[in-house]
């Protein structure tokens, strides 16, 4: 029973990683009942310009490189975090403005949309900074690894986890606690409402593109470290996304953090026992789920069965 | 608005013209393909993915379910062929018919799961379930050889009664696997100019309509599913000849969503012949862009989000627009002769 | 014994009880009125009715079947056929293809590969004679989408008789319509009455009173009253409780 700690540990961090994946497109999917396929591609260009502006590559031989590479890796890591995000909802913007000709038709050209977009992000991707493999470097205070209780731990993992619980506290209080989060929310179930409480649904839907992207790029650059970058990273990622949604429930918050959990651990204890199969078990749950309750754990009555 | 649901033309007729020309220049492109510039491999991949994709397209255009993970069930339609030949004995017709069959039984279990959703629900479903089985072939290293997938899988000779042909040349298999595409195509034809695709298209358009007027929507549903995945599962038997090999790539969610993009490129929302426009101008552009510059994703990629924003019903829709453009005002038919409107 | 009939009919959506305990019985060639104030539940017992919703409690019986919670499919090859409130058209293809495709000859066929559509004369004679009876006979070869509300409306009754029905369920046939168009429906519906049964849920109290046999009044869910039109005229408290609110 002991040695299981450390796989639960390192599930509920996955699970934890998960849901900050699965929160923007949730977010995306009940708002504007479009199913992203390009999220995974925000995923990827958070972390490849969180990258890029770590390795400050692109001013090299500039003054302003040689002053950017004098920095300490703390403060040029910190900057990553918060340019790749921003990168990432600037690219959500221009994907939610190509978008708009398709609303109001079948929710199918939205998906086909978001499908192409994912292939050209991720040329362009292969374009930019090549086909191979690449890590992102995270500073010395959270590298290595830290005994506790007789077991070994990662610490990038311990802070990756820390970080995560910190944004979705961040997002809930956000969704919960302000008026614009009212706003999303009553969007995700009538954009009839949003237009009688005189806001512009254009600007909501053009904001909660740019932040779910945002969000998606943000669990890019704390996940780069531990799954490293490849250019299709962003279908690997966009996969667990897909099945936490459908198990927690389309549009549900506490569903989507739920369910991630739920995947994670169930990746993680698996794990424990047959490595190679750990993944399965997230299919596994997802049949379960599916095949008992239609709409997910916490799933209410959607637009989207239509 | 043009639609599948426009009455065809020759609703009665089992064979037209546009289906004599195609089957004519399939059959010829052996002789033709290389003084075009091209190869005569293309002409049997060709041939593949637009049987793959007709099959697809009674799900995808006519029943509009719109699934994003039929990869799946050409990918298991080639493993049981691969399968066949390793472990049961080397055989043309065993190994396709293990083929449709493998690929009938995981599209009716699947089927089973997703026959009551619709919309965005289904789509989602079908990605999961096309991802279940992508992560099995390649995780179920001692049945499927991993992500090589199983390698070497031969041709089998073709042998009706006394008859013995070998497959081995290009052009042989090209022309059997054009044999097999022309009778689907006849089949499919049928198909949906028999009551049954009327009544797919009527799901399409009012599944909660076509309840109340007494179909069993949900059988009806499992049904075209499980269909579409038995003539995916052919084509996935005649692809594993081809390649003479059987690997998991075929079923990844890009896959399935390339053969999504193909139908609405040629526009199989609108037309029979979609798929078909579709499969060509992709492999036509891989090919001719593909030469160009290495990143031609990029570019055809970009062409079709151009397209969902500008003219979603895609090739065959623009051909209908053009058309219309050039035709006179539209014959009125006489109500007292409906049959004369399909002659 | 009544062609139609349900008994302490319920229904709850979650907490929300919707029906609350609705009795209905209708005699064979009967037209029958579901009147009462919006948000009473009468659309909700149609669709218990038809199958759209099993109920909560209650029986249903028709030709002497208990139908409570068969499947929609199963209550319509029975004999039981509606029209629905909000249109409900199969929207892509032309008129006729719409009837034809509720004919219960066309739907037997569904499984034979090797019928024809548009050109089995049959069928097309039989789909024309249908939208003959709702005057769309001229409009039978145009596209359902470009017709106009009112034919639209007719065809949604097109739709429903197309299923030979045993008894036919109209959801506010006359919702939308203008003076002109609500008294060629009544002709209509006059006609209709010689060969099928009719419920029929309607706010037009003229309309309705004028055609039906016998009228259920529905409020909160629960049958108020149940009477002819004549005697529910003189009952004063249904006149203040559910006519008042309408009139």
């Amino acid at each position: 029973m002991y040695s299981l700690i450390p796989h639960i540990v390192n599930g509920l961090t996955l699970g934890l990683l998960f849901a900050l994946i699965a929160l923007g497109f949730t977010l995306i999917v009940g708002v504007m009942e479009v199913i992203n396929l390009a999220h995974g591609a925000f995923f990827a260009l958070g972390a490849y310009f969180a990258l890029a502006t770590i390795g400050g590559s692109w001013f090299a031989g500039t003054e302003f490189g040689i002053w950017w590479s004098s920095l300490s890796p703390g403060a040029r890591y910190a900057s990553g975090l918060i340019f790749g995000p921003l990168c990432a909802a600037g690219a959500g913007m221009i994907l939610e403005l190509c978008l708009r000709p398709t609303y109001g038709k079948a929710p199918l050209y939205g998906l086909l949309l978001t499908f192409g977009a994912a292939l050209v992000i991720e040329e362009l991707i292969r374009l930019v900074w090549g086909t191979g493999e690449q890590s992102l470097s995270v500073p010395q205070a959270i590298n290595g690894a830290f005994l506790m209780g007789g077991l070994i731990f990662s610490k990038y993992k311990f802070y990756a986890a820390a970080f995560s619980i910190l944004a979705i506290f961040l997002v809930w209080l956000f969704l919960e606690k302000t008026p614009y989060g009212a706003i999303i929310k009553a969007g995700s179930h009538d954009s009839e409402m949003v237009r009688a409480l005189g806001f512009d649904l254009g600007k909501l839907r053009l904001a909660v593109f740019a932040f779910g992207a945002a969000l998606a790029g943000l669990a890019g650059v704390i996940m780069a470290p531990i799954w490293g970058l490849r250019p299709h990273i962003g279908i690997d990622v966009v996969i667990p996304a897909f099945l936490i949604i459908v198990v927690g429930g389309v549009g549900s918050f506490w569903g989507a953090v739920a369910a991630a959990m739920l995947v994670g651990l169930a990746v993680g204890i698996t794990g424990a026992y047959a490595a190679a199969w750990s993944m399965l078990s997230m299919y596994i749950l997802l049949i379960l789920v599916v095949g008992f309750r239609a709409r997910g754990l916490f799933g209410r009555k959607s637009a989207l069965e239509n | 608005m043009i639609s599948l649901s426009d009455i065809p033309a020759r609703g009665g007729s089992p064979f037209t013209p546009p289906m004599f020309v195609f089957l004519l220049a399939l059959a010829t492109a052996p002789f033709w393909l290389e003084a075009v510039g091209l190869y005569s491999y293309l002409g049997i991949e060709i041939t593949i993915w637009i049987l793959y994709a007709m099959g697809f397209n009674l799900l995808f255009g006519y029943a509009g379910l719109h699934s994003f993970g039929h990869g799946a069930y050409l990918g298991v339609g080639a493993y049981a062929f691969g399968l066949f030949q390793n472990h049961v004995g080397v055989s043309l017709w065993g190994g396709l018919l293990a083929a449709v069959l493998a690929a009938t039984i995981a599209g009716a279990a699947v089927a089973l799961f997703v026959a009551h959703r619709r919309g965005i629900y289904f789509a989602l479903l079908t990605i999961a379930f096309g991802q279940v089985f992508w992560f099995c072939a390649i995780k179920l290293r001692w049945l499927t050889g991993g992500e090589d997938g199983l390698l070497g899988i031969p041709r089998p000779d073709l042998v009706i009664g006394p008859l013995r042909v070998s497959l081995q040349e290009n052009t042989s298999l090209h022309w059997f696997s054009a044999a097999i595409l022309g009778l689907a195509m006849l089949g499919l034809w049928r198909l949906v100019n028999a009551p049954f695709g009327r009544v797919l298209q009527a799901i399409r358009q009012n599944e909660m309509r076509a309840r109340f007027a007494g179909y069993d929507v949900w059988r009806i549903k499992w049904l075209v599913f499980t269909l579409s995945a038995s003539v995916a599962g052919l084509a996935g038997g005649l692809f594993a000849m081809a390649q003479e090999s059987a690997y998991p790539d075929v079923m990844s969610l890009h896959q399935s969503g390339l053969i999504v993009m193909m139908i609405l490129v040629g526009g199989g929302l609108v037309s029979f012949w979609g798929p078909v426009l579709g499969v060509l101008v992709y492999f036509i552009a891989r090919d001719i862009i593909g030469g160009i510059t290495e990143t031609w994703l990029l570019w055809f990629g970009l062409m079709f989000v151009v397209m969902v924003m500008v003219r979603p019903e895609g090739a065959a829709g623009l051909a209908h627009v053009v058309r219309a453009r050039f035709a006179r005002a539209p014959v009125k038919t006489p109500v007292s002769a409906p049959a004369e409107r399909s002659a | 014994m009544p062609l139609f009939e349900a008994r302490n009919i319920q229904k709850r959506f979650g907490a929300r009880v919707v029906l609350e305990d609705v009795s209905l019985s209708v005699e064979q060639g009967a037209v029958h009125g579901i009147m009462g104030p919006n948000g009473a539940g009468k659309t909700t017992c149609f669709n218990v009715l038809t199958g759209h919703y099993a109920p909560d409690g209650g029986t249903i019986r028709f030709a002497g079947r208990d139908i409570a919670g068969m499947k929609p499919h199963r209550i319509a090859r029975l004999g039981v056929s509606r029209s629905f409130q909000i249109m409900n058209l199969f929207d892509d293809t032309v008129v006729i293809e719409n009837v034809m495709l509720a004919l219960p000859e066309f739907r037997a066929m569904t499984f034979s590969p090797s019928r024809n559509v548009f050109i089995d004369r049959a069928l097309t004679d039989a789909a024309l004679e249908i939208l003959a009876q709702v005057d769309l006979a001229e409009k039978a070869w145009d596209k359902a989408a470009s017709l106009s509300y009112g034919q639209r409306r007719a065809l949604e009754i097109a739709v429903a008789l197309a299923a030979r029905p045993k008894i036919v369920f109209l959801d506010e046939p006359t919702s939308g319509l203008g003076a002109e168009a609500t008294r060629a429906l009544a002709q209509l519906v006059r006609r209709l009455r010689e060969s099928y049964t009719i419920v029929m849920i309607e706010h037009d109290m003229r309309f309705l009173f004028e055609l039906a046999d016998r009228i259920s009044v529905i409020h909160w869910g629960q049958v108020i009253a149940e009477d002819t039109p004549t005697e529910l005229m003189a009952n004063k408290w249904v006149a203040r409780s559910a006519l008042g609110e309408l009139a």
